[in-house]
């Protein structure tokens, strides 16, 4: 819809925009966060700091193994442009991989770490669907309620701000639950189990879904995996003996 | 919040079968008519949006002129955006020049380059091989009207000029070759 801003001069393209503003508020929350839970706020930075950088390179790495063929004779396009050409489950698994071993390299607490970082992840996901919603090829399905948008002069689902929607709702709970919490954990789990509920009713609202060969949408059933795991996880911790929050 | 095992199995039960419900209810219908709304868009489901661009040589195309009102008369294009600078676009044009040549009469090629001169794009293109028709958008014109904000950016257009599936990114020779074999396939 707005793929670039102009100011003056210059044309500022809106959604790397907004995935660094995303990247950098989302970093921002887990420092806040941190400080919030009482927790190191310097190591759970550099927990996040480092999974979204390890995270850029091994997307950036993965693709160029997938397409070795077209880098070899090409080596300096291994660098450059950066624009495209990314793959996003090997930026996740790097990404994990790299956090992982930073907390533990550092003896980092994996629950409560884990409960200062899903503010992050979640702003991070917010910022993937404000980018989708500005410039993005993404669209909803056709709607006459009066808070359609406008596209191509069909009236829509606006998919994206419903996600984050969603997004903003997760973190209100994650902000409640911080205040009544049992165990350390919780807020990880109950925010994640709040989110993956919210995507899996929202997805519906996509018409250009990532779905299977019978239609299902693809992202509803990891959010219900998701949702159906942490409530386990939820029930487990809350039914045996609770290590009670560090404050 | 549930206390106990009992409270805690029939909310997780409660959230499969609702979930689960919300899913089979929410599904996408497959038949090839999905989601189709006849105004001109850049999008899945509508049509594409018509241009006139001149090629590297001088010639016209008209994209309209591929497309048929019937299926028998019309022939599938894919429109490849690309620049010289992207490297991923350089790392697919191989591709595109291998397709063109295994479906040539049958679908067509066409690569869009955003908003650089004949001189640079003509240079390239001899310097790698390309002979599919490139077409100058010098204004990026036909750039901004099909949304292209991230190079590549692939469109696949059917045989009565409807939009199939946009592509953002590189893709492989096997994928491109797939989801041209499917604007084949379609009737």
């Amino acid at each position: 819809m707005y793929p670039s801003i102009n100011l003056g001069p210059f044309v500022l393209p809106t959604a790397p925009t907004v995935y660094l503003l995303g990247v950098w508020l989302a970093l921002s929350a887990v420092e806040r966060a941190a400080k919030w839970l009482k927790q190191d706020a310097e190591w759970s930075y550099g927990v996040a700091a480092t999974a979204v950088f390890v995270g850029f390179i091994g997307a950036r790495l993965s693709f160029v193994y997938i397409y070795w063929a077209a880098f070899r004779e090409n080596l300096l396009g291994i660098v450059w442009p950066l624009n495209t050409g990314y793959n996003i489950w090997g930026g996740i698994i790097f990404g994990i991989a790299a956090a992982f071993f930073y907390g533990r390299a550092k003896q980092l607490p994996l629950a409560q770490t884990l409960d200062v970082l899903i503010p992050g992840l979640i702003i991070g996901l917010m910022a993937v669907s404000i980018a989708d919603f500005l410039a993005g090829p993404g669209y909803g399905t056709l709607t006459n309620m009066p808070w359609g948008i406008s596209q191509y002069g069909v009236r829509r689902h606006p998919v994206q701000l419903y996600e984050t929607a969603v997004g903003v709702a997760a973190l209100f709970i994650w902000w409640r639950t911080s205040q009544l919490r049992l165990f350390n954990g919780q807020l990880f789990l109950i925010t994640l189990a709040t989110y993956s509920a919210g995507r899996l009713f929202v997805e519906a609202y996509r018409d250009n879904a990532w779905v299977t060969a019978n239609g299902y949408h693809i992202v509803q059933i990891i959010s219900l995996i998701s949702l159906l795991a942490t409530l386990i996880l939820l029930a487990r911790f809350s039914l045996s003996e609770r290590p009670k929050p560090k404050h | 919040m549930a206390r106990t095992r009992f409270e805690w199995s029939i909310w997780i039960l409660l959230a499969a079968l609702l979930g689960t419900g919300w899913i089979v209810v929410s599904r996408s219908p497959v038949t090839e008519s999905r989601g189709i709304t006849l105004t001109e868009a850049p999008i899945v489901g509508h049509l594409a949006p018509t241009f006139t661009l001149p090629t590297t040589t001088g010639e016209s195309v008209a994209l309209a002129s591929y497309f048929g009102e019937t299926a028998e008369t019309g022939q599938p294009v894919v429109l490849n955006f690309w620049a010289t600078w992207c490297g991923p676009c350089r790392i697919e044009m191989p591709h595109f020049q291998d397709a063109s040549l295994r479906y040539k009469g049958k679908v067509a090629i066409l690569g869009v380059n955003q908003g650089e001169s004949v001189q640079t794009i003509t240079a390239y293109a001899e310097s790698i091989g390309i002979t599919y028709p490139l077409l100058v958008d010098a204004d990026n014109q036909v750039n901004l009207t099909y949304n292209v904000n991230n190079l590549p950016t692939t469109v696949f257009i059917d045989r009565q000029g409807i939009v199939r599936e946009v592509v953002i990114g590189t893709m492989s020779k096997g994928v491109l070759e797939d989801r041209i074999e499917r604007l084949l396939r379609e009737q």
